[in-house]
């Protein structure tokens, strides 16, 4: 089956270089000065948010749809509340930039 | 200059558009994605493949020593015709028959019973209760049932004829364990009738770490979904109807060869686990289980050692559970059957008792008896209130104690348990204690993600939360709609039953489901 097969996760691979790159671009473009931390606080964000998904559709796999849609809320709100703090985060300056302006 | 401005800010805003795009087609490719992962039949325990990637948990991190159970009371070994549910509902139906005339409430001593039964009775009222309702109410009950709906679960019953047929024909000992472990049946070639002949010698092993790592290895190529090593011990053995064995054989002390148990474990089948109680069945694992154990039998005594078979379709001489657990194929449940990492309670247990020196394996703890005092779901989903709801085995609601024959364990009121057997449609039994047991999950990523940060948790948040997750995000029946529509159930069934076992769908016969028209 395709979504279980290697090609189906190779895609996977493709599709989240491009949205990495987008947001370097989207990053750029707002100023946010990405570092390393930046990157892997967004990476862990991303990370539960797309697990909400997956969780989503594997437990509609195991014939329990409404536990998974409830699996994917839960996970849905902790992306938006995270991800408010995320955005702030993404928006404070690095110290070297700071002390630079 | 205006121009290359411009192209330069369309390239960049269409990476930002395609990143946006890409987080919405990845969105929907990992639901995708979950679907495939959450029905893949590789996710199937124990009916994936015949290999050891099958026992797929790490045990060595929660490994504790040995002893998993010690005695806290004067120790009682079992009893078939007592404590084993299938030999004393035929006791005491036998003496109803009897003495027909007998009611609840006359004095049990007039029934014709041995002493032992009777004193059984005694001690647990509650199960002659519950027995004279099996017989007096809830059997006929099933038959007018039976006629209205058995249709409907007809496939069910059909799927587990085969795993009975097979199972029912497998090679039993006739004899007692200083002669029948020390003999196999042959034939000279096929269609030739059988012989018994003596093993040969034994062919030595180099080491008793590598006879272990041998075995397993075969067992897991037999069948076993799991398997581990410990030694018998003669407290969890019954006290009388060993195979093979008349009433005047020592039960009291195992034979000298019995120095090893290889204790092995397969899952039922995982659409139908879910679709319990009306549309499970244990003769699938049963016949599995069985079939591999007397492979491994076969195998030791073709190797020249003394082996005998404990399985649920030839003969149990012991009790499963105890030996599991002191093995470390898992820890033991408010259901008081062995918990395994992989499979939960949806675990099937055969034992192999032989003179082969093997390496043994250490208990676990990965921290069901904790899980157990807050879950309870299989307590609150139990449509015959057969399991316990107290916080711990102290606190149990009947007044038994926390000791049952010499040993720390929960109660299960197995009379009642049994009430519900032959109530419920489908197959004989219920098993919907494994079903709705939060350890009984299939191996994909999401269940693996629990089965594994849940043991390494040291503040139960963890289990809390999946907890908390499976009680509101889950939708299944209350406990009183398993029951018959007389009693204000329907037969309902935890999860969606199986495509295969739409009679509906397959079977040319007049069909009336007792669910139509519930919500």
């Amino acid at each position: 089956m395709f979504f279980n097969g290697n090609t189906f996760w190779f895609l996977n691979g493709i599709i989240f270089v491009v949205i990495v790159f987008g947001l370097k671009t989207f990053a750029e473009d707002k100023g946010w000065g990405m570092n390393w931390w930046k990157w892997l606080l967004s990476g862990i964000w991303y990370l539960i948010f797309s697990t909400g998904f997956y969780a989503w559709g594997t437990l509609t796999g195991e014939n329990f749809p409404l536990a998974g849609f409830y699996t994917f809320l839960l996970f849905f709100v902790i992306s938006i509340i995270l991800g408010v703090g995320l955005w702030r985060l993404l928006a404070l300056q690095p110290q070297s930039e700071a002390k630079e302006l | 200059m205006s121009e290359e401005k411009n192209a330069k800010l369309s390239r960049r805003d269409f990476l930002k558009v395609a990143g946006l795009a890409g987080v919405a087609v990845q969105a929907g490719g990992l639901f995708a994605g979950g679907v495939a992962a959450g029905s893949d039949k590789e996710s199937y325990t124990g009916w994936e493949s015949f290999n050891p990637a099958t026992m797929f948990f790490n045990r060595e991190p929660f490994r504790i020593e040995s002893p998993a159970h010690s005695p806290k009371g004067e120790v009682r070994q079992p009893s078939h015709i007592t404590d084993y549910v299938f030999g004393r509902v035929a006791m005491f139906q036998k003496a109803l028959m009897e003495k027909q005339d007998w009611v609840l409430g006359d004095p049990v001593d007039d029934l014709p019973l041995p002493p032992p039964v009777l004193a059984f009775y005694n001690q647990y009222p509650e199960r002659l209760e519950w027995d004279y309702k099996t017989f007096t109410e809830t059997i006929p009950n099933h038959d007018i049932d039976y006629k209205e709906y058995g249709n409907y679960f007809l496939l069910a019953e059909v799927y587990r004829s085969g795993f009975a047929y097979h199972g029912g024909n497998l090679p039993k000992a006739h004899t007692p364990p200083e002669h029948s472990d020390f003999h196999m049946m042959v034939a000279a070639g096929p269609g030739a009738p059988m012989q018994e002949v003596p093993l040969r010698d034994p062919i030595p092993f180099k080491s008793p770490d590598l006879a272990a790592e041998l075995i397993k290895e075969l067992a897991h190529r037999y069948g076993a979904t799991m398997v581990a090593i410990t030694k018998p011990n003669i407290d969890f053995f019954y006290g009388d109807g060993w195979g093979g064995c008349d009433t005047d054989y020592d039960h009291s002390k195992l034979p000298e060869h019995w120095t090893h148990a290889i204790m092995i474990g397969v899952p039922m089948e995982w659409d139908q686990i879910v679709a319990g109680p009306q549309f499970t069945a244990s003769y699938d694992a049963y016949d599995r289980v069985s079939t591999a154990a007397v492979r491994i039998e076969g195998m030791l005594k073709g190797m020249g050692y003394a082996a005998r078979a404990n399985t649920p379709m030839t003969h149990y001489d012991c009790l499963m559970p105890p030996h599991a657990i002191e093995a470390g194929l898992g820890e033991v449940g408010r259901t008081g059957y062995c918990i395994t990492p992989e499979a939960g309670g949806n675990s099937r247990m055969a034992m192999i008792v032989t003179n082969l020196e093997m390496t043994t394996d250490k208990p676990i703890d990965i921290g069901v008896a904790n899980f157990c005092s807050k879950c309870k779901i299989c307590a609150e989903q139990c449509p015959s209130g057969a399991i316990s709801m107290a916080d711990s085995p102290e606190e149990q609601e009947w007044g038994t104690g926390s000791v049952l024959r010499g040993y720390e364990h929960w109660y299960i009121n197995n009379g009642a348990c049994y009430n519900y057997w032959r109530e419920s449609m489908g197959n004989l039994g219920c098993r919907h204690c494994v079903s709705v047991c939060p350890y009984t999950r299939k191996d994909n990523w999401l269940h693996d993600m629990a089965r594994e940060l849940d043991p390494r948790d040291p503040t139960g948040v963890v289990s809390s939360g999946l907890l908390w997750m499976q009680k509101n995000f889950f939708d299944y029946p209350d406990a009183i709609e398993y029951r018959r529509p007389a009693e204000g159930g329907h037969f309902a069934v935890y999860g969606p039953e199986p495509y295969f076992m739409d009679a509906e769908k397959f079977l040319d016969i007049p069909l009336n489901n007792p669910s139509e028209g519930v919500k």
